[in-house]
């Protein structure tokens, strides 16, 4: 049976013992993962997963149930198990109802690499190996701790009484490493560095070596400098989760219908700097948010966030949509199967601004560069305060040297309108958006001095 | 669902009957969950479900293999033993390191959480209206409250690990643990809080520490803080709350302490006998806590667990450890190798990491304090390789001259954790254990403990 053929049967088993409205979402993955630990491979592990998750309505009353085992009799009682928890919940006035059918646009390119599906155990290995040595030969001083290389193929099929019928197979390769700088008994930050790519072709895995290994070494016999507010260079992945994940939360629907999103009712206004433009592109060709549809049946897009600065709308699922007499933007996500689909970003993609990094960097006259955030950031409020790590002091034009025990605050909203540019060297960072370094002003730099 | 168990754990001991190659570990696991979540008045999720698998970890030579699957059954386990061990082969000619576990004798036994009210036997309708009423008393808090989301949930563990040399252990975990989230708005300013409850126990949990009155503290710590600033930065004296000084123990030390990280160099490396934080610090991961989120009586390498003294009295007494880190090390194993579920091999991780108690009162703390904070609710944390952490905090409650003034938006702490353990002065008599999810490449359920106490951190806020 293919994975369709379990959703339908686990929809038309729900019908048949009266449910209003049943979804089924079957996925299975296969993992091929290399760990490394203590600086060495640690150990390989093959992993394969299945699983069905199956949500029912009935009177406006929701049940969720979910297995890992695909096999007749367990979707059955699955079934089964989603209905009686339907029975024992409370009606949801505002339930309208799960996805219609709808047409899907063509397939994104690129977000199926049959080399990827196929890759063996040994080919992972040598790619670790191809990281490992490239931080290894960097320099001498250099060590790696741990990483983790996987490389993932994700089958899912969607089906609902609707008659909505999807299915698809993606891949991802991704890894990860982690090193550090010793030198005169100095053990330097942890440098993290990684690479995510829905082709093999284009993951790199000696750049992750080399690139863990520089900036572990670049973050050695650091000085602190007295506290100021100022320019601050975000990297890709600082600017991300300090600028961007407080974005992501404000134009969710579900938090904006919530009273948690302090853009709510905010379309059309200013709300960052005129060099910021900001999409979700659920069709972006090699996104590793793209698919044709979202992971409960409805039709993916590309959707303006931000255009100059400019507030151009939210992002939907069907429930959050439905409660507003609108369309799905195409943005329910699940984790798993064994999760009910929440909104999310498909590819957040922030539109790439014209210069270097270096380029960056030559034009602040005092400031810091952040490659690593280790902090908290509140999505809500926007506010942020954490540790600047792998952290540069810049004077007139020039890295100068690395910071120690420093940290970064401030409030992400007001420095949305702060951005003084927007770097060229875009992305994926881990809440999958495609970034670029970002250079912010009136940033609180602290430092005991 | 037991029944599925039995028959696994039989296919998985015919298979070690037929004497594989090498040394093989075989892990059943089946997690079957019930959660629930209500937002705002409505209920966004009333979920249960079953997931289960087993896998394999084979040692051939010194090279490790592993292979999961969530397909039981004769053939696919046998499949899942041949791909982990044609992967232990594969991978040795690449490998520079050569593993070596410590000996134990082969262990057989049983473990179940201790529970007075099984949840297998509730009533969910009478769960739902608990959670409902939680959510109503929230929101009905205050005005300024727009929007929150109550869970509570209940995960049942069904473990069971066999090995080559002749272990063979059944587990039987329940954990259960509630949340509340809460937003205030006012004036166009925006807050959040967040408090939890939860530990490794039936539902009795619910007596002893009530998901209202955690839905009761956000509700108010949120209301409070709408129109407050963010605390100042610098560095300051500080108290930090019981509930969140286990953040303190687990991020500053705990990390420190694993022995995949003492190899690598961590702060604590080389330490063992040396003064590494003030008398007044003892500082223990305990996998035999009772009710701990951690707790268990074997480890996933099937190593019994124990307390491990960590500081004690100042002095760094110990690392935690696998049964390979205790081999490399030459000690004993702690029982620290502890894998997510089925689809992960077992890696050093926390069980219940604490500071133990002194004899301060919360006044007293605060008493010799002219100018500082008292911070209390805990939110995301994280520690570095040397020495370096930070964890965020809900609130910040200014002390002038002895006495708590008005409470200030929390802000993310940091220092190095020698010094900050350095400069503990004051311990307080107050104990609080709580519930934390920790991720080190898998996540993991742990228990954060300790008593209010005084120290001096770097603090991430307005100007």
């Amino acid at each position: 049976m293919s994975l369709l053929d379990f959703a339908s049967l686990a929809v038309n088993t729900c019908q048949k013992l009266g449910t209003d409205e049943a979804e089924a979402f079957v996925q299975n993955l296969q993992i091929v993962e290399v760990v490394l630990e203590r600086a060495e491979i640690q150990n390989e592990r093959f992993k394969t997963q299945s699983g069905i998750g199956i949500r029912v309505i009935k009177d406006k009353k929701l049940g969720f149930a979910f297995a890992s085992k695909l096999s007749r009799e367990s979707i059955k009682n699955t079934c089964k198990a989603a209905i009686s928890l339907a029975k024992v919940s409370v009606p949801n006035p505002e339930w309208v109802s799960l996805p219609a059918k709808d047409e899907f646009p063509k397939t994104p390119e690129g977000i199926f690499d049959p080399e990827i599906a196929s890759i063996s155990g040994d080919e992972m290995l040598n790619l670790v190996i191809d990281a490992y040595d490239a931080a290894k030969g960097y320099d001498k001083r250099v060590d790696i701790d741990d990483g983790k290389f996987s490389a993932i193929l994700n089958e899912i099929a969607i089906a609902n009484s609707h008659g909505v019928e999807a299915q698809e197979k993606t891949t991802r390769i991704e890894g990860y490493l982690v090193c550090v700088a010793k030198e005169r008994g100095e053990t330097s930050s942890m440098a993290y560095e990684y690479d995510v790519s829905t082709m093999l072709r284009e993951f790199s895995p000696e750049k992750i070596g080399k690139t863990s290994a520089e900036k572990a070494l670049s973050s050695l016999h650091p000085k602190a400098i007295e506290s100021f507010t100022g320019k601050v260079i975000l990297d890709s992945d600082p600017a991300s989760s300090i600028l961007f994940y407080p974005v992501i939360s404000s134009v969710n629907a579900d938090n904006v219908q919530r009273g948690r999103s302090l853009w709510a009712g905010k379309v059309g206004e200013k709300v960052a700097s005129p060099e910021l433009t900001v999409v979700d592109d659920g069709l972006m060709p090699k996104g590793i948010g793209s698919l044709n549809f979202d992971f409960e049946g409805a039709p993916r897009q590309k959707t303006p966030i931000i255009i100059n600065g400019k507030l151009e709308g939210f992002i939907y699922n069907s429930y959050t949509a439905n409660k507003e007499g609108k369309k799905s933007t195409g943005n329910a996500y699940r984790e798993s199967y064994n999760m009910l689909p929440t909104v999310a970003t498909s590819n957040f993609v922030v539109k790439a601004g014209k210069k270097k990094l270096e380029e960056l960097i030559a034009e602040v006259d005092k400031g810091i560069i952040v490659r690593r955030f280790s902090g908290n950031v509140r999505p809500d409020s926007g506010e942020f305060s954490g540790i600047a790590k792998q952290a540069s002091y810049i004077e007139k034009g020039q890295i100068k040297h690395a910071l120690g025990e420093t940290m970064i605050s401030g409030n992400a909203f007001q420095a949305l309108k702060d951005i003084i540019e927007i770097g060229c060297e875009t992305r994926p960072t881990e809440i999958r958006a495609y970034t670029p370094p970002i250079l912010v002003d009136n940033i609180h730099i602290i430092s005991k001095q | 669902m037991l029944l599925v168990k039995m028959v696994t754990v039989e296919v998985l001991k015919g298979i070690l009957q037929k004497r594989p190659e090498g040394y093989v570990e075989l892990r059943y696991h089946s997690r079957q969950t019930f959660s629930i979540s209500v937002k705002d008045g409505k209920i966004e999720t009333l979920n249960s479900g079953v997931v289960e698998g087993a896998c394999a970890r084979v040692l051939v030579d010194g090279s490790w293999g592993f292979a999961s699957s969530t397909t039981l059954g004769k053939e696919k386990i046998d499949k899942m033993l041949r791909s982990a061990t044609s992967l232990a082969k594969s991978s040795k000619p690449k490998k520079k390191r050569f593993v070596k576990l410590v000996s134990l004798k082969p262990q057989v036994g049983r473990y179940e959480t201790p529970m007075k009210k099984d949840p297998e036997k509730s009533d969910k309708e009478e769960l739902v209206s608990l959670v409902i009423d939680v959510d109503k008393a929230v929101r009905g808090f205050s005005k300024i409250i727009v929007s929150d989301t109550v869970t509570f949930n209940i995960v049942d563990d069904n473990l069971a690990f066999l090995s080559s040399e002749g272990s063979e252990i059944h587990q039987h975990i329940v954990r259960c643990f509630g949340s509340v989230m809460v937003v205030a708005r006012e004036k166009g300013n925006i807050a959040s809080a967040y408090e939890s409850i939860g530990e490794q126990s039936g539902l009795e949990v619910l007596e002893k520490t009530p998901l209202m009155n955690a839905g009761l503290t956000a509700a108010e710590r949120a209301s409070k803080l709408v129109s407050a600033k963010m605390a100042p930065a610098g560095y300051h004296q500080v108290i930090l709350e019981n509930r969140i000084v286990g953040l303190l123990a687990h991020e500053a030390v705990g990390h420190c302490a694993e022995a995949d990280l003492v190899f690598g160099g961590s702060f604590l490396a080389n330490k063992i006998g040396e003064k590494v934080a003030s008398e007044k610090v003892t500082l223990v991961d305990d996998g035999v806590f009772p009710n701990g989120f951690g707790t268990m009586k074997y480890d996933d390498e099937g190593v019994p667990t124990q307390k491990t003294i960590i500081i004690e009295k100042g002095i760094c007494k110990s690392f935690l450890h696998s049964r390979e880190t205790a081999q490399h090390f030459g000690v004993s194993p702690t029982g620290n190798a502890r894998a997510w579920t089925f689809e992960y091999d077992p890696i050093i991780r926390m069980r219940n990491t604490y500071i133990e108690a002194g004899d301060y009162t919360l006044e007293e703390l605060a008493e010799d304090i002219k100018e500082g904070f008292f911070l209390k609710g805990g939110l995301a944390g994280q520690a570095d390789f040397n020495g370096e952490f930070m964890f965020g905090t809900q609130e910040a409650v200014k002390i002038e001259k002895g006495e708590f003034a008005e409470s200030l938006r929390g802000v993310t702490i940091s220092g190095n954790a020698f010094e900050v353990l350095k400069n503990v002065d004051a311990v307080g008599k107050d104990f609080a254990m709580r519930t934390g999810l920790c991720g080190k490449e898998q996540v993991n359920y742990v228990g954060l403990g300790g008593p209010s106490l005084r120290t001096k951190v770097l603090m991430g806020g307005a100007k």
